[in-house]
């Protein structure tokens, strides 16, 4: 096995983070990785001698996007509740009571308790937003067309965490050697080699894709909130941990269209909205400009507008023991880009979009982590709330 | 340089560049070129580059994060600003 180390220099101390997990999808010849903040270093274990060039490059590049700002980066931080927590293990306990089943790299069952607070969330969401909003329902298939991915530009931002989905060919010597195999030996990848259709289709790794898609050609006069659940799907390497970065998650969202400045007035509520849900169960957090970790050459360009514009805004709750936060809501203004994409008119002009979106699972996480699986040792507002939603009275 | 003469330039560069049509009943000098979908990251570049290579004035990431810079009149009155030493 070898080892390299790459010079950090010039990455700003609070996107180290990112570059982390960026470098997760540095190089396959990369077995592990760490930032060394001391030596400003990245340093890293490769498979092999002969990969140490190409890993190296491939890691200053990486390093590289994460060094220029066009537009600045500004941190603001616009609500911040700390209160002291001790460390608890969530993720141990869960698993020791079997209120989580991991069922592959990212993958997990919910049970009990923690799928009782993930429905209570849900709820919470339908009494304190779509009602405010009077959010319309839209139910959305998992997978997308990867035609409207592309029209998103998803893939421009975002290639490194598609999870794609094909089928077998439809030839009959295809399926029948296919399905002879695994009879005969199980089921292994190589079953795949050669097999497989071209693929059309992407598990949706967002929930308000499907919300434009469908409603291209659409000339508003009025403008639209809609909501959906979607259980959508993001790829994370090494990333991959506990409940906070899940190859498979739950996503609501809330999705307004229409002229932006009812996209940015209702943006604000619902963001004065989650800092009193906030405050009224006591969660350790802060309410902060961010941006997406953009996976391109592009980076810095469409970080640091983000930022710079206020685009995006995370709500991110304290994990204790893990000694960081995890981002559970985002607040995010898109202008008209998938007005534009769909073609969907407010009056004369491309509609503007904007939504509002939780992390379902992180949610769930983050709270036993700050307060542990006992719900009567929970904070009074949310401790009522979970014990009224679990005996099916409204909160 | 003033402000004034500055506007009209920049307002026409910003319709061509980024085909805003004459009868955009929301694009005028005070409109938020990025929350109305007007001028998008990439545009942003774009407009940088126009203002340093025509007017001399370099807006730095420091720059974006001290002055309103989000209409064409703030984009003009801080290049008239700067042209004079002034920020």
């Amino acid at each position: 096995m070898a080892k390299i180390t790459v010079p950090l220099g010039g990455v700003d101390k609070d996107y180290l983070s990112q570059l982390e997990y960026a470098l997760a999808f540095a190089s396959e010849d990369i077995t592990s990785y760490r930032i060394n903040e001391q030596d400003a270093l990245v340093e890293a274990d490769l498979k092999s001698e002969a990969a140490s060039q190409s890993a190296k490059e491939k890691i200053s590049e990486l390093i590289q996007r994460y060094q220029r700002r066009e537009f600045g980066l500004p941190k603001v931080i616009h609500f911040q509740q700390e209160r002291e927590l001790p460390a608890f293990d969530a993720w141990k306990a869960l698993l020791e009571r079997k209120w989580v089943t991991p069922v592959g790299q990212g993958h997990v069952v919910l049970r009990g308790v923690a799928a009782l607070l993930l429905s209570l969330i849900e709820r919470k969401v339908e009494a304190e937003f779509v009602k405010t909003f009077k959010a319309e329902l839209e139910i959305f298939p998992s997978t997308i067309k990867c035609e409207t991915l592309d029209r998103c530009n998803h893939f421009t931002s975002f290639p490194e965490h598609m999870d794609f989905v094909a089928h077998l060919k439809q030839d009959v010597d295809v399926l029948s050697q296919f399905s002879e195999e695994c009879k005969q030996n199980g089921w292994s990848p190589a079953r795949h080699e050669g097999r497989m259709a071209e693929c059309d289709f992407a598990v949706a790794p967002s929930c308000c894709y499907h919300c434009y898609e469908a409603m291209e050609g659409w000339e508003l006069q009025d403008p639209r909130c809609i909501t959906a659940t979607l259980a959508c799907h993001r790829f994370e390497g090494a990333n991959h941990r506990t409940l906070s970065r899940l190859r498979a998650f739950t996503m609501r969202e809330v999705v307004f269209i229409g002229h932006p400045a009812y996209v940015i007035k209702s943006r604000a509520k619902a963001e004065e909205l989650i800092i009193q849900w906030a405050k009224d169960w006591e969660l350790a957090c802060i309410f902060e400009t961010a941006n997406d970790m953009f996976f391109t050459k592009d980076y810095s360009v469409k970080a640091s507008f983000q930022r710079q514009q206020q685009g995006k805004k995370e709500l991110r709750l304290l994990v204790p023991q893990e000694e960081q936060s995890i981002s559970v809501f985002s607040s995010n203004f898109h202008a008209v880009t998938f007005g534009k994409a769909f073609n969907i008119k407010f009056g004369d002009r491309p509609a503007t979009t904007g939504c509002v979106a939780w992390g379902l699972e992180r949610w769930v996480y983050a709270i036993l982590s700050q307060f542990g699986l006992d719900s009567n040792k929970w904070p009074n507002k949310l401790r009522e709330e979970f014990t009224r939603h679990a005996a099916g009275l409204p909160l | 340089m003033q402000t004034e003469s500055i506007v009209p330039e920049l307002r026409s560069f910003i319709r061509d560049k980024f085909k805003i049509p004459e009868g955009d009943q929301d694009f005028n000098d005070d409109v938020h070129l990025f929350d109305y979908g007007y001028v998008d990251s990439f545009g942003a570049v774009e407009l940088t580059s126009f203002i340093e290579k025509r007017f001399g004035v370099k807006i730095s990431d420091n720059d974006l994060i001290a002055h309103p810079l989000n209409t064409v009149r703030e984009i003009s009155e801080f290049t008239a600003k700067r042209l004079k030493g002034e920020v």
